[in-house]
């Protein structure tokens, strides 16, 4: 029952063994601390952000109970991803099996909350019970209208790059190209692959591409409606934005349905305009290729003179880097713009070619975070006294102590950083970081050094 | 009475937190130890970032990191590499292990995994190792920390220790439980309460001192703060033991049975009349007058009360919390005449031994949503927001997680001055 991971494209090329490279082919060790998280995390980081279906734990309380509608994925419309749903498997379950339950919870959801699909998450302890999530899909799926889609990706699997990939073969497997209707391509339209509207990033997004004539058909899986994901098969270009999680995907699409694949990121003024005129040139239109260069010119322009003044304060300001996916090597370019300066720079959860480009884009002075535990970061923090720290939140309080200036990136921040737009939300936010008065309070030797007092 | 009306199958926006996560929060009140989950990577993960995201902290938590292979065959040899890796690397002064649902499932037996590491490697035989028995699918968050305060006293303050205490005390101890239903900013209220009686309090786990959101930490993956080692030792001298929660109970009369210290349980702090039980305790105990401190919060608290008992009286209630939360803070509103219309605990711990005049029930937020129409305030964890949004009521934050308001750990609302303050913050959050 569980997805074959030797059939999963674990790793886009060999690995690399670099110091500081993301350890996609390596076990976490017992007891090392190494912080990171399960194939059951992945799959709903991809997946959960479909709005208009019911996300279905199969678990005890441990899995969703303490994970429910804590990601800043935005909606539209429907909220109803954002409901915590889990079997909620008990001791009686654990002896019995909770293929029962689960049916029954599935047809109790579907009345409750008429949803456009169900997602059923097998995790750790229904796949050691011997549950058969497919099978009570299955019988679900006949007594309803909608798709009963089983995701297996217990934790056990492996860390989060697994989840995300599982993820992507059920999207391909169980969504895209069900739609009813016309199979045609449509001109100018591409999907987001790995783009998940965090704090609403889409939107920043949306407008520019608007007004060049390109048609978002639906973001994978940001803000996405189910009938949008079905007829994602439509769409003229894949763009591939988070990490290379979805790789596989995208490699699918291409082979069934025709459609290309490029990379490309919405991080800062450079990387935006690099994405839309590669955008352009990939959907092979010449006038849109015109039109996009002296459009992204005029956006550029009006960007850098926005945040000109952000700039003026921010310049040759020391920044330690860390983070994963495609902001690995995006904010490197993001951080260039503001005139600032990476003294280290690590990564988690991205791929080794993510890394690679990171290294490529920084300073070679800049040093690559080896040790990317907790104590390892701040090891590094210790070590180079920077002016800032750009990081994930799960950084973010153990950076406070360190009393520097820190930028949350990642999924708990609650402001759009993506396209021009963003990066003027960026700027300004790091802006008000980087100058905060506290800082030098935090400082302050108290009560005062005797010296000092005179 | 549990569950009458609830008949579905699934949870729908769930209060509960893991076990696990109850096992890490009393771990984190013990200062220099470390927390290992026996589980896969995700169960850590998600306990860290809940739990960062309430007090705004870095939480360390350490895991055995279960792969595929463990589940085949066992998580034995995770469990005992774990253990040498964490104590090898980080250099603990205690190690403390949290089961999950999965190592549960397939039975790891980690007392034996520790004893079969104990032969391979003698030189860790010294160091303390707390096993708490936490599966995921059992109880809640009260559960797991209650199982893990149990296992740290049978662990730390067991028999052996008795003889080896020779200190001469200049305050006489007293050894508090607190319940994770109190604060940081409430462990420390009881601790200046029962310092103003004269006593040096003992506390375990004291997570006043170590996620109480201070500046001074260091980079460590170790808990900086809370109970010291030696003071499990200083257990048997305390000439009382005070366990706060129902769920405290068992962990107090562990101490004794195994010490011979008198044990008074306190099932609330909130509210006038449980907070008179708890200083006439202290009173009685330490044969000392109620300080003069005390006797004018407890007169303000009587004025606040007498100021506002329209407001109070007219308000109906619907409130889902873990059981010992819930009973403090409801059982504190039914006594200055609000009405409670729902009251909804996160698991069966405690049920059938508290009552509220309505029957209290075990029920998860969606159904909060579906039964508290009526009322006039919710009082719920931060995750009632769904609900209290749909029904356009006012929404009280409480237990946890706590993320979109500020401050809640610092919070007081024990004893005379907290409690006031509790009833400040409800009339305030319907206003």
């Amino acid at each position: 029952m569980f997805t074959n991971l030797t059939k999963l494209d674990l790793l886009d090329k060999k690995c690399m063994s670099d110091a500081g490279s993301p350890k996609l082919c390596m076990k976490a060790l017992p007891g090392e601390g190494a912080e990171r998280s399960c194939a059951y995390d992945g799959a709903r980081v991809v997946l959960m952000p479909i709005t208009d279906v019911a996300h279905l734990v199969h678990g005890p309380i441990a899995c969703a109970g303490n994970s429910w509608d804590n990601r800043g994925a935005r909606s539209s419309g429907s909220q109803l991803f954002r409901r915590g749903l889990t079997t909620d498997i008990m001791e009686n379950d654990v002896v019995y099996g909770g293929e029962t339950k689960l049916k029954e919870s599935i047809l109790e959801i579907a009345l409750r909350h008429t949803p456009k699909a169900i997602f059923v998450y097998a995790t750790c302890v229904s796949s050691v019970i011997g549950d058969d999530v497919n099978k009570v899909c299955e019988e679900a799926e006949k007594e309803l209208t909608i798709p009963v889609i089983p995701v297996n990706c217990p934790g056990f699997l492996g860390d989060k790059n697994i989840g995300n990939r599982i993820a992507g073969e059920v999207l391909f497997d169980r969504v895209i190209g069900t739609a009813e209707g016309s199979d045609e391509k449509i001109p100018l339209s591409i999907n987001l692959i790995g783009e998940y509207n965090i704090a609403g990033d889409i939107w920043g997004v949306i407008p520019d591409l608007q007004n060049l004539g390109i048609t978002l058909l639906t973001a994978i899986t940001g803000d996405a409606k189910f009938e949008d994901l079905r007829s994602a098969h439509r769409a003229s270009l894949n763009v591939l934005i988070c990490s290379k999680s979805l790789t596989n995907l995208v490699r699918k699409m291409e082979i069934k349905y025709g459609i290309p694949f490029m990379e490309g990121s919405f991080y800062g003024i450079h990387d935006t305009s690099e994405t839309l005129i590669n955008i352009a040139k990939a959907l092979k239109d010449p006038d849109l290729l015109e039109r996009t260069l002296v459009y992204v010119q005029k956006r550029e322009d009006e960007t850098r003179k926005t945040i000109a003044g952000y700039k003026a304060l921010l310049e040759n300001k020391q920044a330690i880097l860390f983070t994963g996916g495609v902001k690995t090597w995006s904010m490197v370019s993001t951080l260039a713009e503001l005139g600032i300066n990476i003294l280290a720079g690590g990564t988690q959860n991205s791929t080794p070619e993510d890394f690679q480009r990171m290294k490529e884009l920084m300073d070679p002075s800049a040093q690559i975070i080896e040790d990317t535990s907790s104590a390892g970061f701040l090891k590094i923090i210790a070590e180079k006294k920077p002016d800032l720290i750009v990081a994930g939140g799960k950084t973010k309080y153990l950076a406070h102590k360190t009393r520097t200036p820190f930028l949350d990136i990642n999924h708990g921040r609650k402001l759009p950083y993506a396209g021009y737009q963003g990066m003027i939300q960026f700027a300004e936010t790091l802006t008000r970081t980087v100058l905060s008065p506290v800082w030098g309070l935090l400082k302050q030797d108290f009560p005062p050094k005797e010296d000092e007092q005179a | 009475m549990t569950n009458t009306t609830n008949m579905r199958h699934y949870q729908g926006n769930p209060q509960k937190n893991s076990p696990a996560l109850g096992a890490t929060l009393a771990y984190l009140g013990v200062n220099g130890l470390l927390a290992l989950l026996h589980g896969s990577q995700g169960c850590s993960s998600f306990i860290r970032l809940q739990l960062s995201r309430h007090y705004k902290e870095p939480i360390p938590l350490n895991s055995t990191a279960l792969l595929e292979d463990s589940v085949i065959f066992g998580g034995w040899e995770h469990l005992k590499k774990g253990i040498a890796v964490a104590a090898d690397k980080y250099k603990p002064q205690i190690i403390g292990v949290m089961s999950t649902g999965l190592t549960e499932t397939f039975g790891d037996d980690m007392v034996s995994a520790l004893t079969s590491l104990h032969q391979e490697r003698p030189d860790l035989v010294d160091l303390p190792v707390v096993l708490a028995n936490t599966p995921d699918y059992i109880g809640s968050m009260q559960e797991g920390y209650q199982r893990t305060v149990e296992a740290l006293l049978t662990t730390l303050a067991g028999h052996s220790i008795k003889a080896s205490v020779q200190l001469s005390e200049e305050a006489p101890s007293i050894a508090l439980l607190p319940g994770c239903h109190l604060t940081p900013g409430d462990v420390d209220e009881l601790k200046e309460i029962v310092a103003d009686f004269g006593f040096k309090p003992i506390t375990i786990p004291d997570l006043s001192i170590s996620l109480d959101g201070h500046a001074e930490l260091e980079a460590a993956p170790v808990v900086q703060g809370g109970t010291l080692l030696e003071d499990f030792q200083r257990l048997p001298k305390c000439s009382a033991c005070l366990s706060f929660g129902l769920s405290m109970e068992k962990a107090g009369e562990i101490l004794k049975k195994t010490h011979q210290i008198p044990h008074f349980n306190f099932p609330s702090l909130t509210g006038l009349k449980a907070t008179d039980a708890f200083i006439l305790t202290l009173a009685k105990i330490s044969g000392k007058a109620v300080p003069e401190k005390l006797l004018r919060q407890r007169s303000r608290l009587l004025d606040t009360l007498a100021d506002y008992h329209d407001q109070l009286g007219g308000l109906k209630i619907a409130i889902a919390l873990e059981m010992d939360l819930l009973y403090s803070l409801a059982s504190c509103l039914v006594e200055v005449g609000s009405e409670i219309s729902v009251a909804l605990a996160a698991s069966q711990g405690g049920i059938h031994q508290l009552s509220l005049p309505i029957p209290i029930e075990v029920g998860d937020l969606e159904e909060l949503e579906e039964r508290a129409g009526q009322s006039t305030l919710i009082i719920a964890n931060s995750n009632g927001r769904q609900a209290a949004g749909l029904l356009k009521l006012p929404h009280l934050r409480a237990g946890l997680p706590v993320f979109d308001r500020v401050g809640y750990p610092q919070k007081r609302w024990i004893g005379y001055e907290g409690t006031q303050q509790f009833l400040f913050d409800t009339l305030n959050s319907v206003s």
